[in-house]
């Protein structure tokens, strides 16, 4: 799926591919929103943090309770007033909220394999 | 509160609850034991913190943008979820349309977090909380 694809999720504003550190490897933006590629990369850099820890999470809530269905994760979604951010699979998405469809962007995320 | 037994009373929510300032001040229903919902509580507290972080960050960057302030975050599991809105987390399985729809209750009930996430997670205390915080 290539990030064209990313950008057909409902209320899509930008989508973007990361590296394992974070860095920021390929983009698309929409025509008149005011994101830049600095700005979607300190968010990819946020993508793998936040993945790292919610990974460490869950690892740490499945041994402790016993209960299961966390790992592995599918992404990490970051909600605004606004817009929200969701990513996973070394793949990004912004959308508006207006518009969101969360289901469908963790989906379509799934299948990044750029 | 009310928010949480609506939660509670949609098919594949497993559990809700209301984590305070201190993270280990909670309340909650569903199915996690006493200790396990003080351990999501602190858990949500945190992440909150962090992602209010992020998006202070990201505002430098991209003034006025849609990012800020942070309302929430989603952690998409392999088979259960959690959402965090303001100071409300939900645990959920995975089923389709749940998701969304636990979202849209959130945000509908809640409505926006506006401005300082901390005067918004200290405002139980009571009082003048920007005085008593800074």
């Amino acid at each position: 799926m290539s990030l064209d694809h990313l950008m057909q999720v409902p209320g899509a504003l930008a989508a973007f591919q990361y590296s394992d550190k974070g860095d920021l490897v390929q983009h698309v933006i929409k025509e008149g929103t005011a994101l830049t590629a600095q700005a979607l990369d300190l968010l990819a850099h946020t993508c793998v943090a936040n993945s790292a820890i919610a990974t460490m999470e869950a690892r740490g809530w499945e041994a402790l309770t016993g209960q299961q269905g966390f790992e592995p994760l599918q992404g990490f979604s970051l909600i605004g007033m606004d817009w929200s951010a969701v990513f996973g699979s070394n793949c990004g998405v912004v959308l508006r909220n207006q518009d969101v469809n969360y289901e469908a962007a963790f989906s379509a995320l799934t299948q990044c394999k750029l | 509160m009310r928010i949480i037994s609506q939660l509670m009373a949609v098919p594949g929510v497993i559990a809700a609850g209301e984590y305070s300032f201190r993270g280990d001040r909670y309340t909650y229903e569903g199915h996690l034991t006493p200790e396990t919902a003080r351990m999501a509580s602190i858990l949500c507290r945190a992440n909150t913190l962090s992602v209010n972080m992020q998006v202070d960050m990201f505002d430098s960057l991209v003034p006025q943008n849609g990012l800020m302030p942070a309302q929430g975050w989603i952690v998409r599991g392999r088979a259960i979820s959690v959402c965090v809105t303001g100071n409300i987390f939900c645990f959920i399985q995975n089923k389709q349309g749940l998701l969304n729809n636990v979202m849209a209750l959130l945000r509908a009930n809640l409505g926006d977090t506006e401005g300082d996430v901390m005067k918004y997670m200290y405002s139980k205390i009571g009082g003048d909380v920007e005085e008593k915080l800074y």
